[in-house]
């Protein structure tokens, strides 16, 4: 893990397509609309990668869509049910610019989806990719993983990780994979001279101080250990609350789903895995119509302790990976920086 | 997968909103960052839109009373009846005895092609939609 | 809508959405706007953490009225009274903008006239609010340097709605809060594309672009065009179509897209009206349960599976692209149209909705500049949109209202067409709830907007619940002079006791066979708002 390359930004084109014979391309593009997505790229040349703008949406999609078919059911005689599992069928693919959040809330999910039961299509899809990464040299408008300390470097969990020295990539490797790749594309890599390292290193400290919001994560994660957020934080949070489940299904470490039997005809159907949010009403409707939750009083509360409660308790780390896709999107103002910050400063 | 941007189709907010298409289907929704309207979230219904999309319930072949009950014909079929009575009534009527409703949920250019064809074709102004409900 | 294009003379949204967030005080009246417009509310909601002031006027103690400054919760069917009231006190204050109706409005003195005769004690007692918070919600919005108006079906869905409207616009007019960005008037309307739908001429009295059919200059025009003569006098309602009965004018209809059958009033009528049809053609997504009437059902294609545009409720245009082609056998409803008319005799010729468009664009003024090329390559564009040169305007009346000077029309109370007596002694107001749209084609087929809310759901006071034996959950016998559904009881605050609310997106539960079809006198807006009914515990 001491090794250190260096790529050359003219080299980048012609090294990803080389990589692209044999995997399938995802990488930040700009659209014609202007907006930056996470993107399944055909045609290299006709597309712009972007590596200024954050891109909308993270990873989660590809490797926990938003609605998956399981396996389905057929009772064509009527009499007796059988079933046919769905394998994942997605290729080979090489993730290209994954900011460091983006990467944790991947490590995150691989907790989720293979700690206790290993989730086949998940797993099929985790060891099936290669992660590029990009170190964030210039945090965006609403970053804040300086907070939950998984960025702006990062130095685990990618095959390669790259940062910016401006007209060249310093490239580090974490997994075998990343090794692989470098002895493989040997042309494209030079040995990274000392000065490039420390450039890295300045590049990395500067980083740190460019953070425009200051959020007291830490602050807001005792205060839950201790039980002192005061109720009325939560109450006027929850009266806030729209309902939309934007910030769950905008968030990459948010992985609630339902499963729903859905026919297709009337001897065949399928069963589906779809993203649900833990504010929605009916994710804790019980039979008879009791809801534990009053989702007016108390309907955002699961979301902030899970993230900043739970699973501190459970893994000794926040699952807020302080991207900040949820700040400013929310209908009510409801996200999670106006929470630590009613929190721990007592208003808003 | 490919993302295309659209138009939610529900409320008069109008929010940019791409839908995901893979091998045919639609698999997903999720807001367009720039739009001015959508700014990267969207409502409930709009992060659920691609849901009825492929519902089994959808039409899928014209139907046509026989009988008393509504059985699939092919398109001819139907057209041609359709046609045939529209025309009959429009044209004993001089268009009077003839009523087109419109869809507030279909584009511009079908509800201009509508209009058209009750006045120009059926000859008729009775044409409105659910503007008032 | 027929409100605003008398007093501004265009009856559409008069800002764009996002000059809401930069208000000072937000007026809402007549909407749920959280529920039905989340997109407007979330302005709103930002606008208010900068320091924004929120009132709003509605029966019901929604979401937004409990976030707000001031909820004036008004008897439903009294906000003339109330909107007089608090252009009164604007007066008596002397907070009316006089440069602003001198110089760009007309027929002041006639509003004024009226208000002087105004005995406010009186008009507060019409709508059961106290007349300190009708003064404070007044001064509020009457000082305000930039105030935003929001109303929506609450307003219109009236036998006075006309009335109400250009009351609003009297309101608006007398503070100068209009003409300016972050200022104005806006309706919010409550589908997709009913402003588009509107815009095309699926209307009976209108061409596209608003363009009259018995102007002889105008129908000559499209009459060139067409290449074919056409009727000169205005046609039948909506209403007038679907309540003729079975002796009603029409032989036969062709309903592309709607389902009336749940959507209008008076359910039994608009059946007994489609069932003696000689010939009912439907085209539509899925089998309503308008089409389960119909002779000849066609399956048509989803927003998902074409190319077009939808004009939203800030008269923007944008781009529908097709995603998929269209599943099984169905077909878009463009067509649809273009085959059956060629069937018909008249040929229309489209290769493309752009050439659709292009057609749109020489005849519909508003449309002028509007083409498929500059709408794939924006964000769409707002009408008035003159030619190709022309950027689109995102707020309406500037230096001059579309009419010249904006016309002052008084306005006094009517009240609803029925309200509660001792044989129906509750009132029930229909509406809309945020996981639902409209009769539910597309929402009630979506699982997980089908879990949130899946079945309607009638709004009692719990006092009210109290004295009826009722508690959540239990079914409620409810019956009007017109008809009987049962449907499941939620006792809450958000209703005062003797008013009750549900929806009418659920067939198992037909509101409509409950509602009043007495209607606007110039919109024909149905009065949706208010009726009377009687509760029983079944």
């Amino acid at each position: 893990m001491t090794e250190k390359y260096i790529l050359k930004k003219d080299h980048l084109q012609p090294f990803l397509r080389k990589l692209k014979k044999s995997h399938q391309l995802v990488a930040p593009v700009q659209n014609r609309h202007g907006d930056t997505l996470f993107t399944e790229i055909d045609n290299l040349d006709k597309v712009h990668i972007d590596l200024d703008n954050q891109p909308q949406n993270s990873l989660k999609r590809f490797f926990f869509p938003q609605q998956e078919v399981l396996f389905t059911y057929h009772n064509p005689a009527r009499d007796s049910y059988y079933f046919e599992t769905v394998a994942d069928e997605s290729a080979p693919t090489l993730y290209f610019g994954v900011r460091p959040c983006d990467m944790s809330a991947l490590l995150y999910m691989d907790v989720v989806f293979l700690k206790n039961a290993r989730d086949p299509n998940y797993l099929h899809k985790r060891q099936n990719n290669i992660l590029v990464g990009l170190n964030c040299n210039e945090p965006f408008a609403n970053c804040f993983c300086n907070a939950t300390r998984n960025g702006p470097f990062i130095d685990f969990g990618f095959d390669l990780q790259l940062t910016d020295l401006g007209d060249r990539f310093l490239v580090e490797y974490d997994r075998s994979r990343g090794q692989e790749i470098i002895s493989s594309w040997r042309q494209f890599f030079a040995e990274a001279a000392e000065s490039d390292v420390k450039a890295q290193y300045q590049a990395f400290l500067e980083a740190r101080g460019k953070f425009r919001l200051q959020v007291h994560l830490d602050q807001a994660v005792k205060k839950l250990a201790e039980d002192e957020v005061p109720e009325s934080v939560w109450e006027e949070l929850s009266m806030r609350c729209q309902d939309c489940g934007g910030c769950a299904y905008i968030c990459p470490t948010c992985t609630c789903f339902t499963i729903r039997d859905q026919p297709i005809s009337d001897s065949d159907g399928e069963r589906v895995r779809a993203w649900d949010a833990c504010t929605f009403s009916g994710f804790t409707l019980m039979a008879g119509d009791h809801n534990p939750v009053d989702r007016q009083m108390r309907g955002i509360e699961k979301r902030f302790r899970h993230k900043l409660q739970f699973d501190v308790k459970k893994d000794n780390r926040p699952s807020c990976v302080g991207c900040g896709r949820c700040v400013n999107i929310c209908f009510g103002g409801t996200d999670i920086v106006r929470f630590i910050n009613m929190t721990c400063c007592g208003n808003i | 997968m490919h993302d295309i941007l659209t138009t939610c189709v529900y409320c008069g907010c109008g929010c940019g909103v791409y839908l995901h298409e893979q091998r045919g289907r639609v698999v997903g929704s999720s807001p367009s960052r720039n739009h001015p309207v959508s700014r990267n979230n969207l409502c409930v219904k709009g992060w659920h839109l691609h849901e009825f999309i492929h519902h089994p319930s959808r039409l899928k072949e014209p139907l046509m009373r026989k009988n008393g009950r509504l059985t699939p014909v092919s398109w001819d079929e139907a057209m041609s009846y359709a046609a045939r009575e529209l025309g009959r009534v429009a044209g004993e009527s001089n268009g009077s005895a003839v009523g087109l409703l419109s869809s507030a949920k279909c584009t511009n250019e079908e509800n201009y092609l509508l209009q058209k064809l009750a006045r120009a074709a059926l000859h008729t102004n009775n044409i409105d939609h659910c503007a008032r409900l | 809508m027929a409100g605003l294009a008398t007093t501004f003379g265009s009856g559409a949204m008069t800002n764009s959405i996002n000059e809401i967030e930069n208000a000072q005080v937000i007026l809402v009246i007549g909407s749920n706007t959280s529920e039905a417009h989340p997109q407007v509310a979330r302005r709103m909601f930002t606008a208010m953490d900068r320091g924004a002031r929120l009132i709003v006027i509605d029966p019901r103690r929604t979401l937004l009225a409990r976030r707000a400054d001031i909820h004036l919760a008004i008897r439903p069917g009294t906000d003339i009274p109330l909107l007089n009231a608090m252009m009164r006190v604007i007066l008596d204050e002397n907070l009316a903008d006089d440069l602003f109706i001198e110089m760009r409005t007309e027929n002041f003195y006639g509003l004024r006239d009226m208000l002087f005769r105004l005995d406010l004690e009186e008009a507060a007692g019409i709508c059961g609010v106290d007349l300190a918070r009708i003064r404070a919600a007044a001064q509020l919005y009457g000082r305000a340097q930039k105030a935003v108006i929001c109303y929506c079906l609450g307003i219109t869905q009236h036998v006075c709605g006309t009335s109400n409207v250009q009351s609003i616009a009297n309101l608006a007019m007398m503070t100068g809060n209009v003409e300016k960005e972050d200022t104005g008037v806006d309706p919010l309307r409550g589908q997709n594309n009913v402003q588009g739908a509107c815009d095309m001429g699926a209307l009976p009295n209108v061409f596209p672009s608003y363009q009259q059919v018995d102007n002889d200059d105008y129908r000559e025009k499209f009459e060139r065009a067409w290449n074919v003569s056409l009727p000169p006098k205005p046609g039948l309602t909506l209403m007038q179509m679907t309540h003729g009965g079975k002796d009603g004018q029409l032989k036969a209809m062709f309903i592309m897209g709607e389902n009336p059958v749940l959507s209008d009033p008076v359910i039994s009528k608009v059946e007994e009206t489609l069932d003696n049809l000689e010939f009912l053609l439907v085209a539509d997504i899925f089998l309503t349960e308008t089409a389960r009437r119909a002779h000849v059902v066609l399956p048509a294609a989803s927003f998902a599976e074409k190319t077009g545009t939808f004009t939203n409720s800030e008269r923007r245009v944008q781009m529908v692209r097709q995603v998929i082609p269209p599943l099984g056998q169905s077909r878009t409803d463009a067509d649809i149209i273009m085959d059956l008319s060629a069937r018909l005799g008249y040929v229309m010729d489209y290769e493309s909705p752009a050439e659709i468009m292009e057609e749109i664009a020489m005849l519909a003024p508003i449309y002028g500049g509007m083409h498929h090329d500059r709408l794939e390559n924006s964000w769409g564009l707002q009408w008035p949109c003159w030619d190709r040169e022309h950027d689109g305007t995102p707020f309406l009346h500037k230096y001059y209202f579309t009419r010249g000077r904006g016309r002052f029309v008084p306005a006094v109370h009517e009240p609803p067409a029925e309200l509660p007596d001792d044989d129906y002694p509750f009132l029930l107001i229909t509406g809309r709830i945020y996981h639902q749209y409209h009769t539910g084609t597309m929402s009630r087929h979506s699982p997980l907007l089908s879990r949130e809310a899946g079945e309607a759901l009638l709004q009692l006071h719990p006092e009210d619940g109290r004295r009826l034996g009722l508690r959540s959950g239990d079914m409620v016998r409810m019956r009007s002079r017109r008809g009987e559904v049962q449907v499941k009881a939620q006792l809450t605050e958000t209703v005062k006791t003797g008013e009750v609310y549900t929806t009418f997106h659920f067939s198992e539960m037909p509101i409509n066979l409950l509602t009043i079809s007495a209607k606007d006198h110039f919109s024909q807006c149905p009065e949706y708002k208010v009726c009377a009914v009687h509760l029983e515990k079944v």
